[in-house]
């Protein structure tokens, strides 16, 4: 009888462990390095992530992170920045969806750009199964230092040389446009090697700002503005080192 | 895994290190017609801050209507990302580009697009684009 009073007593402490044992961990803390690149534009990536695995099945993820985003362009032509000259518009979020002011666009060619961007990430993924998984991540907001180099300034049927061109400092994601320094997010699929080592193919949406120091454009409407930005769309390949959980 | 990660840092670095934008050296001979063309101002080239450039430019008028700038017997040391410039000033700030230099040595001829004010473009350059260097002007006149 008192055996099977202990058996009674401690079953649904061994469920509980048993349980425990095949559900999956509930953080996702990983590194990843990723290189990207297009045509004369390459850029590499270094990242911690801590995400929370959501979810009934813990298949979903959500967390924050922190990378650091070097990237490398050759004679990349970088337009007018400001979502006010470029969109038309200031309003958040509108920016994205409201029509591209082409008039309005001055061209700044930056002859060697090299930024470093460090910002804070928000990460979203989904575990498809214990291999497949698939995540968006974008910075959030950082900082930036990077190389003054020369560019040519186009406006107006006028060229111009500005002598040094510098990396804008600081870095805010404000949707669309409105964004402001080098920003940084990818789409990506990653498949686990091992329990800790994985790869991924990634899409990157890169956002990269420099501002001009001797030549401004005027615009139409007479404001001056020393802001241009390059988007760059790369492709590129990654891996990824998995913690204990 | 070791091996993977290598392999990526090769393969960054491979497309690092593209091959620099030098100009040809092999020589050009592009000979202007002087039966159908008249110069408008010349000059003689000295060298800028950085390389050597030696030679002479004029400026032509065709017979119907546009303009050509011709460069003769030019030497010029090889740099990377070297362009051929109208400029208003002896510094590249207001300029011109008429294009890449075809070669190093030689005979050649550039374009020019529209009616530009020669008094006021009255530099050719040459000039490294990629590094905002100055290899070699001219004063047209």
């Amino acid at each position: 009888m008192c055996r099977l009073f202990l058996i009674i007593l401690f079953l649904p402490v061994t469920y509980h462990l048993s349980g425990q044992e095949i559900s999956p961990p509930r953080f996702n803390k990983f590194a990843d390095l990723s290189f990207t690149l297009s045509e004369s534009q390459q850029s590499i990536a270094l990242a911690y992530v801590h995400n929370w695995r959501l979810g009934k099945k813990r298949k979903i993820d959500l967390g924050l992170g922190i990378r650091n985003t070097a990237y490398f362009g050759v004679k990349k032509e970088f337009w007018t920045a400001p979502a006010e000259l470029s969109r038309g518009s200031k309003a958040p979020f509108t920016g994205v969806f409201s029509s591209q002011k082409t008039e309005n666009w001055d061209t700044l060619v930056v002859q060697r750009a090299f930024t470093n961007s460090t910002n804070l990430t928000a990460n979203l993924g989904y575990h498809f199964s214990s291999k497949w998984y698939a995540g968006f991540n974008i910075d959030l907001i950082g900082f930036t230092f990077g190389q003054t180099t020369s560019g040519v300034f186009l406006s107006n049927g006028n060229t111009s040389t500005e002598p040094a061109a510098k990396p804008a400092p600081f870095n805010l994601l404000l949707t669309g446009d409105l964004d402001l320094g080098t920003l940084n997010s990818e789409f990506f699929i990653k498949y686990q090697l091992t329990p800790q080592w994985a790869i991924k193919g990634i899409y990157q949406f890169l956002f990269v700002e420099y501002k001009t120091t001797t030549v401004e454009q005027i615009a139409p409407d007479g404001t001056t503005n020393d802001r241009f930005r390059n988007k760059a769309n790369n492709f590129g390949i990654g891996v990824a080192y998995h913690f204990k959980k | 895994m070791k091996k993977l990660i290598a392999l990526l840092t090769l393969i960054t670095v491979f497309i690092s290190c593209t091959k620099e934008n030098a100009t040809p050296e092999t020589p050009v001979n592009e000979n202007v017609d002087t039966t159908t063309t008249m110069v408008q101002v010349m000059g003689s080239f000295i060298n800028g801050p950085y390389g050597t450039v030696s030679g002479s430019a004029e400026i032509r008028k065709e017979f119907d209507g546009d303009f050509i700038l011709a460069l003769t017997n030019m030497k010029i040391s090889n740099g990377p990302d070297l362009h051929v410039y109208l400029s208003k000033e002896v510094q590249p700030v207001n300029f011109i580009d008429l294009g890449k230099l075809k070669s190093t040595v030689g005979n050649q001829v550039y374009a020019i697009s529209g009616s530009p004010n020669f008094t006021e473009y009255k530099y050719a350059l040459i000039h490294c684009q990629q590094y905002n260097h100055l290899f070699g002007s001219t004063e047209l006149k």
